[in-house]
């Protein structure tokens, strides 16, 4: 038996055979990978995804038949209307600018959020928080709220609140920034070795002595590493926080939306999709650079 | 040259080497400093309307409109939480489907041809990062319509390009032994990719997934701002109704939605990995 199952490893060929053989008979147990219960709770957990599926695509009557003449529509689409992208827009010094105040914005708005998410990550990390039973919630409450609410939602009700211009914008991102960056900060926070806290607190420091001396110096790298991704997504988010009335080249973006001008529609995603392109690889060098300084 | 001098000579060049350093930082510490200066003097001194602003009384009076929530809401905010909830859901489902071939093409070590589909499938996942998923929202509602299929899509592309890069540079560090003993008995590519890749990598690639599925809730709750459906669109008409206190009980469904969705994510990928 063990004899057969080895000559069918050796023999490629007769191999699919041989095992189509061993389940037919039935007389040696095949091998597989879940046993009994495990293996029906996988397939129920198929089938109720499968399931799900079906009725939320009945639920939300999503018409499926268009999925495959949508290719053919959005090749006309963009061939027809938005093929020479207007480049020349895309160069104008106003339009430029506006770049150039979404870089700034991004930059503020990360900047602001990495300030602030510091000690919201430190009240939010278990094992250093300075209090578990007050800070400790506080800290993830924060931190969820922000991360929930998505920053398209926060542009909206700074918009409001504030008025349009960049001003909101900055808010909103530091709003992104703390979510995402406070989640981050706090789970490399929960990662560190205990015993240089534990030697920082037994020489009688109080928590924000521990957090200088014993958590930031193991923290450093990591957060700087974080930090950049950080900026990069708040730049990715920037783009087009505009849309919603905040400032920067989003709001080029809604005006020639809403003209149905969709040459320069295409030159401006194009310009988006350079620079993003670009702070990705500046922020992967970076994080690079940063790692290795370890 | 006796050992006494040489090492104050080496005592001399680090402490220099030091102090230079020390200035660098200093200076990039400057500059910074400068750059924060000048953007927070554009963006936020000289762009904002203080007047519009006017006192911090205004402003605690502007946030009062939010408060307290119009619970007579309540009752309409179910449908569309469920929407968007399948919104998620789907696009996540879809976005799994197409990341197979994108990152089959875009792993460097299995890609079936390096100059010709390795690039297609590394732009492809750039262009999915890198797009937000309000603008492809606005190219498939342009396509197909309004309603939750634009929604789907756009929440589908957007998550394919993180999917496939991390799957994909998974895929590039796999432990190679498995793959050799595939060919060594005589397993074609497609074999190689079956048996010895794909086991070591579907635990991240779900794991990916369902940590995109978490992140598409949040997603799918703006998708309605631009014409597709589920809450954002609900959010859109508060919006339009100047009904902010609709629009703190449209974000608390919101939050109460994406607590909902992390909570099953959480025991989804402790169950996986």
């Amino acid at each position: 038996m063990k004899l057969d199952k080895v000559e069918s490893i050796h023999s490629p060929q007769n191999g699919f055979k041989n095992n189509q053989k061993l389940s037919i008979t039935g007389s040696q147990k095949t091998w597989s990978r879940f046993k009994y219960p495990q293996s029906l709770i996988r397939y129920i957990i198929y089938l109720i995804v499968f399931v799900f599926i079906i009725y939320s695509l009945e639920y939300l009557n999503v018409p499926v038949g268009r999925f495959f003449t949508m290719f053919g529509r959005l090749g006309d689409m963009i061939t027809k209307k938005y093929y020479p992208p207007d480049i020349s827009y895309a160069l104008k010094k106003d339009y430029l600018l506006y770049v150039l105040e979404t870089v700034q914005m991004a930059y503020l708005g990360a900047l602001l959020g990495i300030f602030f998410s510091i000690p919201i990550s430190w009240f939010a990390s278990f094992n250093v928080t300075p209090s578990r039973r007050f800070a400790y919630p506080i800290g993830r409450f924060i931190i969820m709220a922000c991360r929930s609410v998505h920053e398209m939602i926060w542009t909206i009700i700074f918009v409001i609140i504030l008025g349009f211009g960049m001003f909101p914008g900055v808010l909103a991102l530091t709003m992104f920034s703390i979510g995402f960056a406070g989640k981050l900060f706090s789970e490399e926070i929960e990662a560190i070795k205990l015993g240089q806290v534990e030697a920082i607190r037994s020489t009688g420091a109080n928590p924000v002595q521990v957090l200088v001396y014993a958590v930031l110096p193991q923290v450093r790298v990591a957060w700087a590493g974080i930090s950049i991704y950080t900026w990069d997504s708040a730049f990715r988010a920037a783009t087009v926080l505009g849309y919603f009335g905040a400032g920067g080249m989003g709001w080029y973006l809604k005006e020639s939306v809403e003209r149905l001008e969709t040459l320069r529609v295409s030159a401006i995603l194009l310009t988006i999709i350079c620079l993003v392109v670009v702070s990705e690889v500046a922020s992967a060098w970076a994080r690079n650079k940063i790692s290795k300084m370890k | 040259m006796d050992p006494l001098s040489a090492k104050e000579n080496n005592i001399e060049v680090i402490l220099s080497r030091r102090r230079k350093a020390k200035e660098i930082r200093y200076c990039l510490y400057a500059i910074l400093f400068l750059l924060v200066v000048w953007s927070i003097q554009i963006t936020i001194i000289k762009d904002t309307d203080w007047d519009r602003i006017g006192g911090l009384g205004s402003v605690i009076r502007g946030i009062g409109r939010f408060f307290p929530p119009d619970l007579s809401l309540v009752k309409y905010l179910f449908k569309p939480t469920v929407e968007t909830f399948m919104i998620a859901f789907l696009g996540t489902m879809l976005a799994i489907i197409l990341a197979v071939p994108v990152v089959w093409f875009s792993a460097h070590n299995i890609t079936p041809s390096l100059p010709i589909t390795y690039p297609i499938g590394r732009a492809v996942m750039t262009l999915s990062r890198s797009v937000h998923e309000i603008v492809w929202a606005l190219i498939f509602v342009s396509a197909v319509g309004l309603g939750a299929f634009p929604g789907i899509l756009a929440v589908a592309m957007r998550s394919i390009g993180f999917i496939s890069k991390v799957t994909a540079e998974g895929i590039e560090d796999v432990d190679r032994r498995p793959m050799e003993a595939i060919r060594a008995v005589g397993g074609n590519t497609f074999q190689v990719i079956l048996y010895g890749i794909i086991p070591q990598v579907i635990p991240v690639f779900i794991g990916n997934a369902i940590f995109q599925w978490d992140i598409n809730i949040r997603r799918a709750t703006i998708m309605g701002l631009v014409g597709a459906g589920g809450l954002g669109l609900t959010l859109e008409r508060q919006l339009l109704m100047y009904n902010h206190q609709g629009v703190t009980t449209v974000i608390m469904a919101v939050l109460v939605l994406i607590t909902i969705g992390e909570i099953i994510s959480y025991y989804a990928r402790k169950a996986v990995i």
